[in-house]
C-alpha cells in the first residue's frame, strides 16, 4: 500500500439513486485497470456492475451496501467507498462519510438536485467533508449542466464553480474544455480510453474565456497569490490556479464541478484527474479520537505508521469466510498477527488475514496503514468499534446515527425459518446500527425498527434470499400505558376456604399517582401483616402492573402505600397476600381514575424552505405541537412532538408532500395521556380484538 | 388563579387592555434597537397564552432557541413578580402554556406570507383551533411594505388573527408632526394599536401612539424585566 499518504485519497461517490454514480465507479475502475470489461448496471448482460456485489441490489439496479474498491491514478492510491442513493440507507452514506477524505457528488444533468443529493449534502456538511461535483448524464435529452450548477448554488448554498463546460450535450456530447488548462478533451476507443487533447474549438472559445473568467474571480476570493497575479495581470499558472482551488476545495470554500456522461464513456478521467488534484489526502484532514483515559479530551490523530494504532471499523459484511470488517486506519498501522484492542468490549485481537477489497473480489495484503481503508476477516465486532494499540485507549467519536423511525413485526411461517430468521436479525443488527430488533414482551412478536419502509423492505427481503427465512409481516403496534391520576384506598381480605389449609390475607393502603414506573411504600407497624408477607405483597402489587385491569396496556406511575392488614395464623401465606394485593389493585383502580397514555415522539423534519409551511401542516393533521421551525440557509428545520401512533406513514406523507425532498428523525420524547376521544376509539379497538380472539 | 394573577401582573394589562389585543388587525411596538421591541411583544403574546389562546411568533432575527428563551423569561418575571409561586405549579402552568406556541424564523429575503397562509389553512382543515394572534418580529419598515402588508391583512381577515409588529425606529430620526416615528406615519392608517418605546434615565418610557382615547399615555417600566414600576 502507498506509504506516500499525499498520495492516497479516501473518496466516497454519492448522489441520488440513478444519477448513475455506480456506473461511473464502474468506468473508473476500467480506466485504472481494476476489471477489463464494463457491466452495465441493472444486469442487462447478466453479470451486473462490479460495485452491485449484492443479488438483491443487482436485481433492483440500486446500490444498497457500501462497497469498498480501492484503484491507482497518477501513481496514486485511492480508496472508493460506493453508497447508497436511496434516503432509506442513509446510515451507510453516513458511515462512508466518518471515514472519507473527500466526496464526489454526482448529480444528473436533467434531473439536477434531488432529495437524496441534498440529504447527503447536509450530511457532508455534518462531517464537514469537502466534495466535487460531478454533473452526470450530459448525454441526456434535456441535459443542462448549468442549470445544475445554479440549482447547487440556490439549493444546496454550494459556492460551485465550473471546471469545464461541455462540447456539445444531448446526442452531441463529445467531451469538455477544461476551463484550468484552456483545452479540448475528446474520448476515443471503444470504452473512451483514448484521451485526446486538442485546441478548444473555435465556437467554443469566447463561452470558455467568459466562464474561465468567473471561475478566477470565484476562486481568488480565497487565493491572495491568485488575486496578486489577476491584479498584475501576469500569466496564471496551471499550478497556482490548481492550487487555488484545491485550498479552498479542501477548506470547503468552493466546490469545482465537472461534467460528463459516465455511461458514453466521456470525460471520467478528467473526473479522476480532479480527485487527484482537488479532494484532500489523509493529511490534508484532522481526524479526532476521544482519549478515555484522558477525562475524554480530544485528541487529534497523526497520520503516521510508527504512532499507536487507531481504527475504526465502519461497516460489516457477511463474506463466504466469516465475517468481514472493513477498517479505516487513522493512525500507525494494522498489521497481519499484531494485536490490536477492541476499545468497546477490551478484547485484544490478533487480524490473521487482511484484505484490500475490491467489490466481491479480495487481495491479500500484509498491514493497513494509516490513511488507507481495507478489511479485516474473522474479527468478532460490531459496525462503529474502535481499535487501537494496547498501549492507548482511544475511541473514534460516535458515528452520528439516527434512531430508526418505523418497525413492524414478523412472524416466521414455521421453525426452520424462525432459525433462519434469528441468524438474519442477529447479521442485521450487527452490519447496520440503524436496524433495530426486539421481541415484543406483550405480543411476543419478533419487532423490527429501521429508517424507512424501503429499509426495513429490503431487509425482509434478504432474509428471505439469503436465509431462506419465509416471514409473516404484521403491522406494529403503539406500546400503551395505563396510569391513575388520583388517590384512592383499598381495603381488601382474601379469604378462601376450599377444605384444608384456607387462604387468608388483609391488606388496607391507597395507590396514588408517582413520577416513577412504580413505587412500593410499607407503613405496616405492630405486626398487622407480618414481614415475611410484606414482599408477598409488593409481589402482587407488581404482578398486577404487568396489565392494567380494563385495556390489559402495562400500568406505570403508581405509588402503593400499605398501613393496615391482618393474617391468620394458620390460613396466610405468601400465596394468600400475592392475591390480597391483587384483590386490592383491582379495588382501588377504578377508583383512581385510570387514563391510558401514548409514547409521544420528537420529531425533527429538515426540508427545502418552500415545503415549511406544507410540512407544518402535515404535523398539524397529526395532533402534532409544533415547538418552532428555523430556516437554516436553503433549509427549514421544523421541531414538534407528534404522538407515535400518528406518525406511521408518515415518511410515504412526507415524500409526496414535499417531492420527496424532506427528511425527517424522530425519538422517543415522552408519555401522555391520550385525548378522551382517542382513549375511546383505542378502547373499542381492544373490545373488538379481544372478541376476535375469543372466538 | 395563577394565570389571572400573572395576566394581571403583565405590563400589557396596565397599558393595553389585554382582551382588545386580539380584537385588532395590527398592532405595533416601535423603538429603536436595543431598547426592547421584541420583550413587550413577547409580553403581548404570553397574556395570550396565559388565556389559554394559541400564538406564532415569527422572527425574522432571532434563532428559535432565542425566542424560546425570551418566552421563558418573561414568563419567570411575571411569576417572580407576584412573589412566592409553588414551583411546581409554574413549572406545570409553563409546560401548558408553552405548547400553545409556536415559534418560526425566517430569513428576511425568503419570508413569505403565503408560508403562514399555508399553515394556517391546515388548522383549519384539521378542525384545530386556530392562534388568536401573529406576532411578526424583524421586519424592516423603513422599507415599503404595502404589499406584503396588504397580504398580511388578508390573512388577519382571512383567519381572524390579529397581528403584532415589531417596528425599528432611529436615533437620528425626528418624530413626524404628529408625534410618530417616521417608519409609522407611512402606515398609520393600517394600525389599530401602537406603542413606542423610549429609553429614558434608567427606565423605560411606553408612550401608547395608537389605542382609541389612551393616546400619549405614558408608563414607566423597568428595562429588565419590563415590569411596570
Amino acid at each position: 500500500m502507498e506509504r506516500d499518504l499525499k498520495s492516497v485519497r479516501n473518496i466516497g461517490i454519492s448522489a441520488h439513486i440513478d444519477s448513475g454514480k455506480t456506473t461511473l465507479t464502474e468506468r473508473i475502475l476500467f480506466y485504472t485497470d481494476r476489471i477489463h470489461k464494463i457491466n452495465e448496471v441493472k444486469g442487462k448482460d447478466g453479470t451486473g456492475a462490479i460495485m452491485d456485489s449484492m443479488e438483491l441490489e443487482k436485481e433492483r439496479g440500486i446500490t444498497i451496501a457500501s462497497a469498498a474498491t480501492y484503484c491507482r491514478w497518477r501513481n496514486h492510491d485511492i480508496n472508493i467507498i460506493d453508497t447508497p442513493g436511496h434516503v432509506d440507507f442513509t446510515v451507510e452514506v453516513e458511515r462512508s462519510l466518518r471515514v472519507l477524505d473527500g466526496v464526489i457528488l454526482i448529480l444528473c444533468s436533467v434531473s439536477g438536485v434531488q432529495s437524496q443529493s441534498i440529504t447527503v449534502d447536509q450530511q457532508m456538511k455534518r462531517y464537514e467533508v469537502p466534495c466535487m461535483a460531478f454533473i452526470n448524464k450530459c448525454d441526456r435529452s434535456g441535459a443542462n449542466p448549468f442549470k445544475v450548477i445554479e440549482q447547487l448554488k440556490n439549493k444546496l448554498g454550494h459556492n460551485a464553480v465550473p471546471m469545464q463546460i461541455p462540447i456539445g450535450l444531448e446526442q452531441d456530447h463529445e467531451g469538455v474544455i477544461d476551463l484550468v488548462k484552456m483545452k479540448a478533451y475528446f474520448f476515443e476507443g471503444e470504452n473512451g480510453e483514448k484521451v485526446i487533447e486538442k485546441d478548444i474549438p473555435e465556437n467554443l472559445l469566447k463561452q470558455a474565456m467568459e466562464v474561465r473568467e468567473e471561475m478566477l474571480d470565484k476562486v481568488s476570493e480565497f487565493s491572495d497569490e491568485l488575486t496578486d497575479a489577476i491584479l498584475e495581470e501576469k500569466e496564471i499558472s496551471v499550478e497556482l490556479l490548481t492550487q487555488s482551488i484545491r485550498k479552498s476545495t479542501i477548506a470547503r470554500k468552493l466546490t469545482p464541478v465537472f461534467m460528463g456522461s459516465a455511461y458514453k464513456n466521456k470525460a471520467v478521467q478528467p473526473g479522476m484527474d480532479a480527485v487527484i488534484d482537488y479532494l484532500p489526502s489523509p493529511i490534508d484532514i484532522d481526524n479526532e479520537a476521544i482519549d478515555l483515559d484522558n477525562n475524554e479530551a480530544t485528541v487529534i490523530l497523526k497520520s503516521e505508521f510508527d504512532e499507536p494504532t487507531v481504527a475504526l471499523a465502519f461497516k460489516l459484511d457477511d463474506g463466504q469466510y466469516g465475517q468481514l470488517t472493513y477498517v479505516r486506519v487513522y493512525q500507525g498501522c494494522i498489521t497481519k498477527g499484531v494485536a490490536v484492542i477492541n476499545t468497546r468490549t477490551g478484547k485484544k485481537i490478533r487480524p490473521g488475514r487482511l484484505i484490500r477489497m475490491h467489490s466481491s473480489e479480495m487481495e491479500e495484503v500484509e498491514e493497513i496503514p494509516a490513511g488507507h481503508i481495507g478489511a479485516m476477516f474473522g474479527v468478532d465486532c460490531v459496525s462503529g468499534d474502535s481499535f487501537t494499540s494496547p498501549e492507548i485507549n482511544y475511541t473514534m467519536l460516535s458515528m452520528h446515527i439516527m434512531e430508526p423511525v418505523i418497525s413492524l413485526s414478523l412472524k416466521p411461517i414455521d421453525n426452520k425459518s424462525e432459525i433462519a430468521m434469528s441468524k438474519a436479525l442477529n447479521r442485521f443488527t450487527k452490519e447496520d446500527p440503524t436496524f433495530k430488533t426486539y421481541v415484543d414482551r406483550e405480543t411476543n412478536e419478533t419487532i423490527i425498527q429501521g429508517m424507512g419502509e424501503l429499509h426495513l423492505d429490503v431487509y425482509v427481503e434478504r432474509m428471505k434470499r439469503e436465509y431462506n427465512a419465509q416471514v409473516e409481516i404484521g403491522k406494529p403496534r403503539v406500546a400503551y400505558r395505563e396510569t391513575i391520576t388520583r388517590k384512592a384506598d383499598f381495603n381488601y381480605t382474601h379469604k378462601k376456604q376450599t377444605g384444608g389449609a384456607g387462604q387468608f390475607g388483609r391488606i388496607a393502603g391507597f395507590l396514588e399517582p408517582c413520577e416513577d414506573d412504580f413505587e412500593f411504600n410499607n407503613k405496616i407497624t405492630g405486626g398487622k401483616i407480618p414481614t415475611q408477607y410484606i414482599p408477598s405483597c409488593e409481589k402482587g402489587f407488581r404482578a398486577c402492573l404487568e396489565k392494567g385491569p380494563k385495556l390489559e396496556f402495562p400500568v406505570t406511575g403508581i405509588k402503593v402505600t400499605i398501613h393496615d392488614g391482618a393474617f391468620h395464623s394458620v390460613d396466610s401465606s405468601e400465596m394468600a397476600f400475592i392475591s390480597a394485593a391483587r384483590g386490592a389493585f383491582r379495588e382501588a383502580y377504578d377508583k383512581a381514575k385510570p387514563v391510558i397514555k401514548e409514547p409521544i415522539m420528537k420529531v425533527v423534519i429538515e426540508t427545502p424552505n418552500e415545503f415549511q409551511g406544507a410540512c407544518m401542516g402535515l404535523i398539524n393533521q397529526r395532533r402534532g405541537i409544533i415547538e418552532g421551525s428555523q430556516e437554516e440557509g436553503v433549509m427549514s428545520v421544523i421541531e414538534a412532538t407528534v404522538p407515535l401512533s400518528d406518525m406511521f406513514g408518515f415518511s410515504t406523507v412526507l415524500r409526496s408532500g414535499t417531492q420527496g425532498k424532506a427528511q425527517f428523525s424522530m425519538e422517543f420524547s415522552s408519555y401522555k395521556k391520550v385525548p378522551q376521544q382517542i382513549a375511546e376509539e383505542i378502547f373499542k379497538k381492544k373490545e373488538e380484538e379481544k372478541k376476535k380472539n375469543e372466538k | 388563579m395563577l394565570r389571572k394573577d400573572l395576566v394581571n401582573r403583565s405590563p400589557v394589562c396596565k397599558i393595553l387592555n389585554p382582551d382588545s389585543i386580539t380584537q385588532v388587525k395590527f398592532g405595533a411596538v416601535l423603538s429603536r434597537a436595543g431598547v426592547g421591541k421584541t420583550q413587550f411583544l413577547v409580553q403581548i403574546a404570553l397574556t395570550r397564552l396565559l388565556n389559554n389562546e394559541k400564538i406564532i411568533h415569527i422572527s425574522l432575527n432571532d434563532p428559535m432557541e432565542k425566542i424560546n428563551l425570551r418566552y421563558m423569561d418573561s414568563f419567570n418575571n411575571l411569576v417572580d413578580s407576584i412573589g412566592y409561586v409553588d414551583p411546581q405549579k409554574a413549572k406545570r402552568l409553563w409546560d401548558d402554556i408553552n405548547q400553545l406556541k409556536v415559534g418560526i424564523t425566517y430569513n428576511e429575503s425568503s419570508f413569505d406570507p403565503k408560508k403562514i397562509n399555508d399553515y394556517l389553512n391546515s388548522f383549519k382543515k384539521t378542525n384545530n383551533g386556530l392562534p388568536s394572534i401573529l406576532v411578526i418580529d424583524g421586519l424592516n419598515f423603513d422599507n415599503d411594505l404595502s404589499s406584503l402588508l396588504d397580504q398580511l391583512g388578508n390573512i388577519s381577515e382571512t383567519f381572524k388573527i390579529s397581528i403584532w409588529f415589531s417596528m425599528r425606529t432611529h436615533r437620528e430620526e425626528s418624530l413626524c408632526p404628529d408625534g410618530y416615528p417616521k417608519q409609522f406615519e407611512n402606515v398609520k392608517d393600517r394600525f389599530d394599536k401602537a406603542l413606542l418605546l423610549n429609553p429614558k434615565d434608567n427606565k423605560i418610557e411606553a408612550t401608547v401612539l395608537k389605542n382609541g382615547v389612551d393616546k400619549d399615555r405614558k408608563y414607566l417600566l423597568d428595562p429588565a424585566t419590563m415590569m411596570p414600576e
